[in-house]
């Protein structure tokens, strides 16, 4: 991926799903129509159903079941229309909405493979329908927070509503005039971690309130919960991270800033999470780097006393050859040369070889003492 | 501040680290560090604490034959004291690297050394005084720098959190 779309992905999580793109992109990339009946599943809460025929090659379906944002809301009629509009969004020419959905499903696609463009374009179409239960989410959030200039008052408008994106973890929209505050009750599992977290959330709020950042929502760090959430559970209200929130203005939802808007919230927890992991390994990786540093010192303390004992007591130059032949030296030279002696005496036979030893490297026999020899 | 303790803390290593090889009195054939035993207590020479203020202190205590020192390091707020905490540790489970170095922290201190008549035959006594003495500058500055680079990672991760809303 370029350097500058990382950058800008960075507080972006990835939004499709890597196994659902795979298997369309295999069903895409598949030479001839196949057949295919895959389940799916995703953070122990999201399915998904691909079935696709390899007689009629167009109908390729996809159901998706996803616990929603909304956990109050009952409903009966399936998915809000805003939700319907913003999937069919996503390809209109490709995807057909079946109603009603298969069983157990939420929601269920009809994909038209042959409408999808044979070139780039087609796996970036096939990557942004695999981010469908993404903008199944979303959609919700979108919709609360392009109300945010309404001037409507309904009973109830400021109660704060729990959404649920990560499993265990809800934040809470509170809707006001002219802005709706989004807040983010903080859990971690180690003391470290809580640490780690608070100081950055410290940095969130300073960065946010300096003049650098007047455009970008104003966030609050507060350790006990916000006033808003007075009379909400206590399970959901007890933490040991605090209480992170976000004012979102009209500002922040006009037009294409809606969608990053969006996201960003629903991967704060996410966000912060891997925030804290980098830094736990960042730590860990200078603790590794500044263990060498210290042992070097210590190590010190024993060589140079070595090397400061040798040069005072030297002894004369010949000695000090001689001292230098340890016997680990001696007994190298001598495994070298009997190496040597082998690799001449080889057993291997090479055909010319023959003649040149027969010439060259003939050992003389040497007359032995216990021998007798006849003298003519 | 800082000069004049550790001044102190050297001082005091140079007179205390007289060590000599003293076989075990009640085991036969043993040879211990009479100041982890600390079961004969003519064996023992008075130990010594070494203020710099309520947060700092370091410990030093003597024997014939071997000599333990223990440091208490300076924690400001709860972020070095987890660094602290982190560190020490990782150093105290590698102590073998650092062979003077003891694995536990003696009770009420993050860092114990321990030192023995073989480790002052093995190496200079001066440059063993140096090592704890440049020790304890570097952990001070080690923390000091862990601090500042965790809060500025932060900074740049929220600096580019909010620059996604703009």
């Amino acid at each position: 991926m370029p350097r500058h779309r990382q950058k800008h992905n960075m507080a972006c999580f990835q939004r499709e799903s890597p196994a659902l793109k795979e298997i369309l992109l295999r069903l895409y990339r598949a030479e001839k129509p196949m057949e295919l009946d895959h389940h799916l599943y995703e953070f122990g809460s999201v399915e998904y159903h691909v079935q696709a025929s390899a007689s009629i090659p167009d109908n390729t379906y996809l159901s998706i079941a996803t616990p929603l944002l909304y956990q109050d809301v009952v409903l009966s009629s399936g998915l809000p229309r805003y939700t319907l509009e913003m999937v069919k969004g996503i390809s209109p020419d490709v995807i057909e909405i079946i109603e009603p959905p298969k069983e157990g499903y939420k929601l269920t696609l009809r994909l038209k493979y042959s409408r999808i463009p044979r070139n780039k374009g087609g796996v970036k179409m096939i990557a942004s329908i695999s981010s469908v239960q993404g903008v199944i989410l979303s959609s919700q959030l979108k919709d609360m927070l392009m109300n945010v200039n309404s001037l409507e008052v309904s009973q109830g408008m400021y109660r704060p509503v729990k959404l649920i994106y990560h499993p265990r973890e809800p934040f809470f929209v509170i809707k006001q005039p002219e802005k709706i505050t989004a807040v983010f009750p903080m859990r971690f599992k180690e003391d470290t971690d809580v640490i780690i977290a608070t100081a950055f959330f410290q940095e969130l709020m300073d960065i946010g309130s300096s003049k650098a950042f007047v455009k970008a929502p104003h966030c609050i760090w507060s350790p006990i919960p916000p006033a808003e959430l007075r009379g909400e559970p206590i399970e959901d209200l007890s933490t040991n991270g605090g209480f992170v929130s976000f004012d979102i203005t009209g500002r922040h939802v006009e037009g294409k800033r809606l969608d990053k808007t969006v996201w960003n919230l629903l991967n704060f927890y996410a966000f912060v999470k891997y925030h804290v992991k980098s830094t736990r390994g960042f730590i860990q990786r200078r603790m590794r780097t500044r263990l060498e540093s210290l042992v070097e010192v210590l190590y010190n303390a024993g060589i140079k006393d070595e090397h400061h004992i040798k040069k005072k007591n030297r002894g004369p130059k010949g000695v000090r050859k001689l001292l230098n032949f340890s016997k680990s030296k001696l007994l190298k030279k001598r495994y070298n040369f009997i190496n040597k002696i082998k690799r001449i005496r080889s057993r291997i036979k090479i055909h010319w070889f023959s003649r040149f030893r027969k010439r060259w490297l003939n050992f003389s026999r040497f007359s032995s003492l216990t021998r007798y020899e006849k003298l003519n | 501040m800082l000069r004049l303790y550790l001044t102190c803390i050297r001082n005091t290593l140079e007179a205390a680290m007289c060590l000599q090889n003293f076989p075990c009195q009640e085991v036969e054939r043993h040879n211990k560090p009479e100041v982890e035993l600390k079961t004969s207590p003519e064996l023992l020479l008075n130990s010594v604490v070494i203020c710099r203020n309520e947060a700092e202190k370091c410990l030093i205590e003597t024997s014939i034959n071997s000599l333990r020192i223990s440091l208490k390091v300076k924690q400001a707020d709860e972020l070095e004291n987890i660094l602290t905490k982190k560190f020490l540790r990782f150093l105290s489970m590698r102590a073998e690297a650092f062979q003077v170095l003891r694995r536990k922290p003696v009770q009420g201190y993050d860092i114990s050394f321990l030192i023995t008549n073989y480790h002052c035959e093995e190496m200079q006594k001066q440059r063993l005084i140096d090592f704890i003495v440049q020790f304890m500058e570097d952990i001070d500055k080690e923390i000091s720098e862990l601090k500042l680079s965790v809060n500025t990672r932060g900074r740049l991760v929220a600096t580019e959190f909010l620059k996604q809303f703009i």
